[in-house]
């Protein structure tokens, strides 16, 4: 190695380092109070849940109905949790490939505490009995165009950054990341103006928030995520992308396929008779782009495979990707118009459709993301390797039972929906068995994120590991909580700042 | 990775070792990142474009399933009633629309009751049994009518003619249901279009009144039906298209229920 290339990788890890000095507090700000609100939409969840197979559960408590805490669980999980999940890793991901610095940490933080704002006023009024009815955007109205100019405000930045950006090779990650940026705009303006300003015939509006749905999943969630997946897979392991060109295919099938989604929920009604049969076939074949990007990202991090082994972020990058794997795998199998749709109409495989998209995928890759950025923002390294293992364990134990149990149970509670000689409550009890597990599971969720929600929060304050060595998750040195060592530092000198 | 023992670059003022221990303490996690390689370009297993193909597929037989676009036939059917299933147990007759099931059970009543004198035209015989073709008390106030065919009718009808000794009393074990269809049917049948139900609750009320009048047990008189009975009958009325229970005309509760 040369004097020359030696000073300009120091250079340029000093440019890398002040990039994430820059977004410190933006990023630590989105992952923290998202992680409150993932806790705070778990234990709506758990709520919920338990009402389905105790009904007299709180039922003394009218903010606590059932048709208030579960739309309220679904909205502070998807506005409260995802956006914020997906700000924090969009922000961090824009400057570090642009290699720009932020310089709108201001606005960034002013607009996210409007947005956390917009989000508690949307909630509270959800479970004051103010919401819309719509499902995905039950905020009451007001709520809308607040969430909407702090999202501009936050992401405005890492637009001028790409466009400024040193000329060069745009990365696939860059592609998924910016194409989420702006078709979230999209999808938020056309289903809020369509409901809510110019509302047209109430069954047309059932099919565009059923679109809604589908999109803010894979035409948000899927690209960030699979955006964040295509960074760490290569930066962790150093490998390059397995196939390029494959990349290229996943991102434009995608691009294709995901706007037609959705209008499947809408089987049998008196919509026009093709939309239900475009989206049902349109979901199965997100089977595509997500196949594909799935076993891009798993075998280029499979030709590292000693680094895979002890990475906190790869360990929930293959988790979440496995999760992709089964979304695929469920998109085509509950949009069978002949056999299962029917089923998933009004039963819990719908739910649990979004919650392995959000959670099983969407939310394991964003935890990933975070113990690869925090400790870069940070500058210090994760406190105990024993906190990501308890967050890891417990939530994906937590999300394969949910995934399976609602999945599963919701096609028994659909069959015995669609025996209309048998009383209601007979597909009602069908489901009871499953709605107990739902709970446990959702609470073996709640608790491996209070763990992460404190782990993060120790980080944001200082607490964190001061040391040039990672935290690394290798059960060869039991004893020491935080794996190899090298120099730990925890006594060194001040920084410089 | 750069050592701490490298020479410094003399004509740049930079400290490298200095520099060095920055990088160490506050840009470890930047130093020992990796850099992004270049991009691969592997073969892809056949494996997974196969299972792709097979998606794509399964995802036409979805769509070749779309064969009729805007066609709203297949999934919305005007007036539709669930049948009963095959094996299903016998729910009981279908609902129907209220004027045409207290016509149908109208129907029955008049044959039984008035055809013999009326005829099967409603239109008499000119000498002795009046026509009720655009009858002035038969698509008059409801009161009116329903004392004539309870009580039977004595001297001068509507036009003025008297038909022989009148009309004798049909009470006699006509129940209020039996009333109210045959008053819907013969004011909404041979030309007569009043368009309203006589309901059963109506029916009822004629019965209470037939038995409240000062003379009861004799025929009434027209100056009696337009001094007494010129009026509706009391009781809601109830729209002609309302779904009712064709035997006991109570209004069905839930038709898509309880098909």
């Amino acid at each position: 190695m040369s004097s020359a290339t030696t000073s300009s990788s120091e250079q340029d890890a000093l440019l890398r380092a002040g990039i994430d000095r820059s977004l410190r507090h933006p990023v630590m700000f989105f992952l923290t109070s998202g992680a409150a609100w993932l806790a705070v939409s778990i234990l709506l969840g758990i709520i919920a849940s338990a009402k389905v197979h105790s009904p007299g559960l709180l039922s003394s408590c009218a903010w606590l109905t059932y048709g208030r805490v579960f739309p309220a669980h679904l909205n502070a999980l998807v506005y409260g949790w995802g956006m914020q999940a997906a700000f924090a890793v969009i922000i961090w991901l824009m400057a570090r490939l642009s290699r720009k610095e932020c310089t709108m940490t201001g606005t960034i933080l002013t607009a996210g505490h409007l947005w956390n704002l917009g989000v508690s006023l949307g909630v509270i009024g959800i479970l004051s009995g103010n919401g819309t009815g719509i499902p995905w955007m039950e905020f009451p109205t007001f709520a809308w165009p607040v969430l909407l100019i702090s999202y501009i405000a936050i992401l405005i930045g890492s637009f001028i950054q790409f466009r400024v950006r040193p000329e060069g090779h745009v990365y696939i990650s860059q592609w998924y990341l910016l194409a989420a940026m702006i078709w979230f705009p999209w999808i938020f303006i056309t289903a809020n103006t369509l409901l809510h300003c110019i509302p047209g015939h109430p069954v047309m509006g059932a099919a565009i928030s059923a679109w809604f749905r589908s999109a803010i999943i894979f035409l948000f969630f899927m690209p960030v995520a699979i955006g964040a997946a295509y960074y760490l897979a290569p930066k962790v392991t150093g490998r390059p992308i397995f196939s390029y060109s494959l990349a290229k295919l996943g991102f434009w099938s995608l691009a294709i396929i995901a706007p037609w989604a959705g209008m499947q929920k809408l089987t049998g009604a008196p919509i026009p008779y093709f939309l239900p049969y475009l989206g049902a076939a349109a979901t199965a074949l997100i089977f595509v782009p997500a196949a594909t990007a799935a076993y891009n990202t798993i075998r280029t991090m499979l030709s590292a495979e000693e680094t895979l082994a002890v990475s906190p972020s790869l360990r929930f990058t293959v988790a979440g990707i496995t999760g992709l794997v089964v979304l695929a795998a469920a998109a085509v199998f509950l949009n069978l118009p002949g056999s299962t749709l029917p089923l998933t109409q009004f039963s819990l495989s719908g739910y649990g459709f979004e919650i392995l998209a959000i959670y099983g995928f969407f939310s394991l890759v964003m935890f990933g993301t975070a113990y690869f950025i925090v400790p870069r923002v940070t500058r210090r390294e994760w406190l105990s390797s024993r906190l990501i293992k308890i967050h890891f364990l417990f939530s994906v134990y937590g999300i394969i039972t949910v995934a399976l149990i609602t999945l599963f149970g919701g096609l028994q509670q659909g069959i015995g929906q669609e025996d209309w000689k048998q009383p209601w409550a007979a597909a009602a009890s069908r489901a009871y068995p499953y709605a107990v597990a739902n709970t446990v599971a959702w609470i073996l969720i709640l608790f491996s994120n209070l763990f992460f929600l404190l782990h993060l929060a120790l980080m944001w304050i200082g607490l964190g590991r001061r040391s040039s060595h990672p935290t690394l998750l290798q059960s060869a040195h039991a004893s020491s909580p935080h794996g190899a060592e090298g120099d730990i530092d925890n006594a060194g000198p001040a920084t410089t700042h | 990775m750069s050592l701490p023992e490298q020479k410094p670059d003399l004509e740049d003022s930079i400290n490298v070792s200095e520099a060095h221990g920055r990088l160490v303490r506050e840009a470890a996690a930047c130093v020992r990142e990796k850099r992004i390689a270049a991009n691969g370009s592997e073969p892809i297993s056949l494996w997974v474009i196969a299972l792709c193909g097979v998606v794509v597929l399964i995802a036409g037989g979805i769509l070749g399933g779309a064969g009729d676009w805007f066609n709203y036939k297949a999934t919305f059917r005007e007036g539709y009633v669930r049948s009963a299933a095959p094996g299903a147990e016998d729910t009981g007759p279908q609902p129907k629309e209220a004027l045409a099931a207290y016509m149908a059970k109208g129907a029955k009543i008049y044959s039984a009751k008035c055809n013999g004198c009326h005829g099967a035209d409603a239109k008499g015989d000119g000498a002795n049994y009046p026509s009720l073709v655009g009858s002035k008390w038969v698509v008059g106030s409801s009161e009116k009518l329903s004392m004539i065919i309870l009580n039977g009718l004595q001297g001068p009808t509507s036009t003025g003619k008297t038909y022989g000794a009148g009309m004798p009393a049909q009470a006699a074990g006509l129940t209020a249901e039996d009333l109210a269809g045959i008053m819907t049917y013969i004011r909404n049948n041979f030309g007569n279009t009043t368009g309203d139900v006589i309901t059963a609750e109506m029916a009822k009320a004629a019965l209470d009144i037939s038995a409240a009048r000062a003379k009861a047990g004799q025929q009434v008189t027209g100056e009696e039906l337009v001094a007494d009975h010129d009026k509706a009958l009391p009781g809601a009325p109830l729209d002609p298209k309302t779904m009712v229970d064709p035997v006991t005309l109570a209004p069905a509760t839930a038709p898509a229920a309880q098909p």
